[in-house]
């Protein structure tokens, strides 16, 4: 009771129960707002008459239970235990009554008259849910409503049991919920050492109840009451409990399950996985069908992008005669060739591998989208394990087949350094966004149909280095330790939305456009100009020199200089290997400065490509820089994830290093083949 | 709960419906579990955050990542995941 005579009531529920929309519908505008004394949660009163009676109304912070977990649960709870209101009302969410119910079980052994309102019943009813609120008030000794915050006009039945409760200080009746609590060995024991100990409202069950929970605030408080000798005694009872919260939770659920039990009926509703789930957790079909599924995902992503293979190409057959067009109207002929073979050509590039950029994104996007990208989290999640890694390494790998900057940063979840350097190493080793458009390119134009056979044998591939690269590493990195499942929640599968999944794509086909137009130009002009000679024969450059004299060395692993230093330059950057393609081999015998007339050089340089590079070599290339280190900044980002130079270097240099064994590797079954 | 717990020590990861089915719970129950191990911290759920180059972005709700991060706009659909403490 107020010093103007109003009633106190207080609105106690955890948040999306309506308590706002109660709170409103009972003040209207005689609300008053301001903030909790020391703190910055939002303080809402108001007030309003009912009969001859008039009420105050304090809106307490939604929480979920009465801990000591937030500032918002600590002013909750100290409100209630000021003993400032003279009655609480509380609310619970009819159509989730089983979860929403828990403030009422945390509020129980609390001696404050009450009642419970079963708020959203309308919903309630629409989900086939019968509701006997008689039942449920014969049980807890409060009165219980159901309920509806919005209907201002049907607020009687609030009416009826709020005077209920205050006339008749209707207090919660707690004995069965004691009687599971008592199951509890270090719940009894906790309770025999308090004895009838009180505070204010707060009866021996709440204070013993928290204790379990390891409550500290309460704990100080109920040990500065006891003294010394019982203080000790309940320190070394509390040492003992071990999950006090769970056991103490697992009591409360049992209580409001047993309470709605019989007064609440339902429609049943079958649980059981979907078709698709069903076959992806199956034991021995579940990982063939997510590998297929990314396989087929893979290859379906190449059909956007043939046609835009044929655009690049067609743009760069014009090469040639631009060239002779600009020479005849006068241009310097420095200038003209390098709008032609530099700039035009990387264009031409570039365009042709537009197409695989927006092919992955548009099927990755997709499987994300319609919600299979989670579930095949889910089915590598073992998979980790044996790789000596926690199952929430699988996000950073999936991201990286975007991009390994973000996979490297998608660690920053796993806590053990360890297993985060190691995630980060084995995620170089899937090919990024920027592989999956220059290798299929690359793919396609040097082998065509064979191109699904390569893209899987990498696939094939990725999977044994990553496994043997956990087994090299993991070894100095990751301590074997007791691994415990997680849990997931797979979201629900659903249509995707086709016009944010377009803006996503073309958003990020832009994005790559321009970017990988940048990389590939700068390479090609730093290679251009290094090959560039006075004389007009490439030859005498120093490139084409320091080329010929490393080529014995990188024959080894299948690369001519020319391949080889196009996978240095990937380094920078995947695409950087096309830059230096789209310069060095159109200069092979035929530098162009220009002067020279197209007739010299073929029209093509796809064909030049072909004519110059054996498939063997191709595919020794191909290995080369899909297992290349990612790029440069995925260098960097490795650095600022793992904070180890010595690390960095170290997975720097193996990667390089098994790209070449495995480019050596492929030439060599390459000769046998063709 | 306690159950739920004694059921992941196996390493074995599980869905929200895996393990209503294998605890014979409804699929509510398990969910309010879930809510209220978090609550209690006893499981986390797992935030990841997406992009590498860029210190300013992505941390607070995930939504904001540069562009030179894939996903942009993606990874909203992953459902959540949850481990022990």
């Amino acid at each position: 009771m107020t010093d103007k005579n109003e009633i106190v009531i207080a609105l106690l529920g955890q948040p999306n129960s309506g308590k706002s929309t109660l709170f409103n519908g009972l003040t209207g505008l005689r609300q008053h707002v301001g903030n909790w004394p020391g703190k910055t949660v939002e303080k809402k009163e108001g007030s309003f008459t009912h009969g001859d009676k008039k009420y105050l109304v304090a809106d307490l912070p939604g929480t979920y239970s009465l801990s000591a977990n937030s500032d918002e649960e600590i002013i909750t709870r100290d409100y209630i235990a000021s003993g400032k209101a003279d009655v609480v009302c509380i609310l619970a969410d009819s159509s989730q009554l089983e979860r929403s119910l828990y403030m009422l079980s945390d509020f129980a052994g609390i001696e404050v008259p009450c009642f419970l309102l079963l708020n959203m019943s309308d919903v309630a009813k629409d989900q086939g849910k019968d509701i006997n609120a008689k039942e449920m008030e014969d049980k807890l000794g409060i009165p219980v409503v159901l309920f509806s915050a919005p209907e201002v006009k049907k607020y009687d039945s609030f009416y009826t049991a709020l005077e209920q409760a205050v006339d008749g200080k209707t207090v919660l009746d707690t004995s069965s919920l004691e009687k599971k609590f008592r199951d509890i060995p270090e719940y009894s024991e906790i309770r025999n050492t308090i004895g009838d100990y009180k505070d204010g409202n707060r009866t021996g069950m709440w204070l013993a109840v928290k204790a379990l929970e390891g409550d500290e605030p309460v704990t100080a408080k109920i040990k500065a009451e006891l003294g010394n000798e019982k203080a000790s005694e309940l320190s070394s009872v509390l040492s003992k409990c071990d999950k006090g919260i769970v056991k103490a939770g697992e009591c409360k659920f049992a209580w409001i399950d047993e309470l709605t039990a019989d007064s609440v009926r339902k429609e049943k509703k079958d649980a059981g996985l979907g078709k698709f789930d069903r076959l992806i957790t199956h034991r021995i079909w579940g990982k063939p069908v997510v590998v297929l599924t990314i396989l087929l995902g893979l290859l379906a992503s190449f059909i956007p992008a043939l046609p835009l293979m044929g655009v690049g190409s067609a743009i760069a057959s014009a090469t040639a005669p631009l060239n002779d067009a600009l020479l005849g109207i006068g241009c310097p002929s420095f200038i003209a060739a390098l709008l032609c073979d530099v700039f035009l050509r990387c264009f031409s590039f570039v365009i042709q591998m537009l197409g695989f950029v927006f092919g992955v994104t548009l099927v990755f996007g997709l499987l994300e989208e319609i919600g299979v990208m989670a579930r095949i989290s889910y089915v590598f999640d073992n998979s980790m394990g044996k790789l000596g890694l926690q199952g929430k390494s699988v996000m950073p790998f999936l991201i990286s087949f975007g991009c390994t900057m973000g996979g490297a940063a998608g660690t920053r979840v796993i806590d053990s350094w360890g297993q985060k350097v190691l995630t980060i190493a084995l995620s170089w080793a899937i090919p990024c966004g920027a592989a999956w458009a220059v290798v299929p390119m690359l793919s396609t134009l040097f082998f065509g149909a064979w191109t699904p056979v390569i893209i899987t044998v990498i696939l094939i591939v990725m999977i044994l280095h990553m496994w043997l690269t956990a087994k090299l590493f993991g070894r100095s990195l990751v301590k074997p330790s007791e691994r415990c499942g997680m849990i997931m929640e797979l979201p629900p599968y659903h249509k995707p939305k086709w016009g944010s999944l377009f803006r996503f794509v073309f958003g990020r086909t832009k994005d790559t456009f321009f970017r990988s137009f940048k990389v590939v130009l700068i390479v090609a002009v730093v290679f251009w100009l290094l090959s560039f000679t006075s004389t007009g024969t490439a030859g005498d450059s120093i490139l084409f020199k320091v080329g010929h004299v490393i080529e014995p060395v990188t024959m080894v692993f299948g690369m001519k200089w020319q391949t080889f230093v196009a996978f240095i330059a990937s380094s920078l950057g995947k695409e950087g290997a096309l830059g230096v393609l789209s310069t060095i081999f159109s200069g092979t015998g035929s530098i162009t400065i220009g002067s020279m007339q197209s007739a010299d050089k073929a029209a093509n340089l796809n064909e030049l490509l072909l004519a110059n590079i054996t498939k063997p070599e191709a595919l020794a290339f191909i290995f080369a820089i899909t297992f290349n280190m990612p790029c440069i900044v995925a260098l960097a980002a490795t650095y600022q994830e793992t904070h180890s130079a010595k690390w960095t270097a170290i997975i720097g240099s193996y990667y390089t290093a098994t790209a070449l064994v495995l480019a050596g590797i492929a030439y060599h079954i390459g000769m046998l083949i063709w | 709960m306690q159950e739920l717990l004694e059921l992941l020590k196996d390493g074995r990861s599980r869905s929200t419906k895996m393990i209503a089915a294998e605890l014979g719970k409804p699929v509510e129950i398990v969910e309010r579990d879930i809510e209220f191990l978090e609550r209690t911290g006893v499981i986390r759920r797992i935030e990841f955050s997406m992009c590498g180059s860029c210190s300013g972005c992505s941390t607070e709700d995930g939504k904001k990542t540069c562009p030179g991060c894939m996903p942009q706009d993606g990874f909203k659909n992953m459902g959540v995941m949850w481990e022990i403490t």
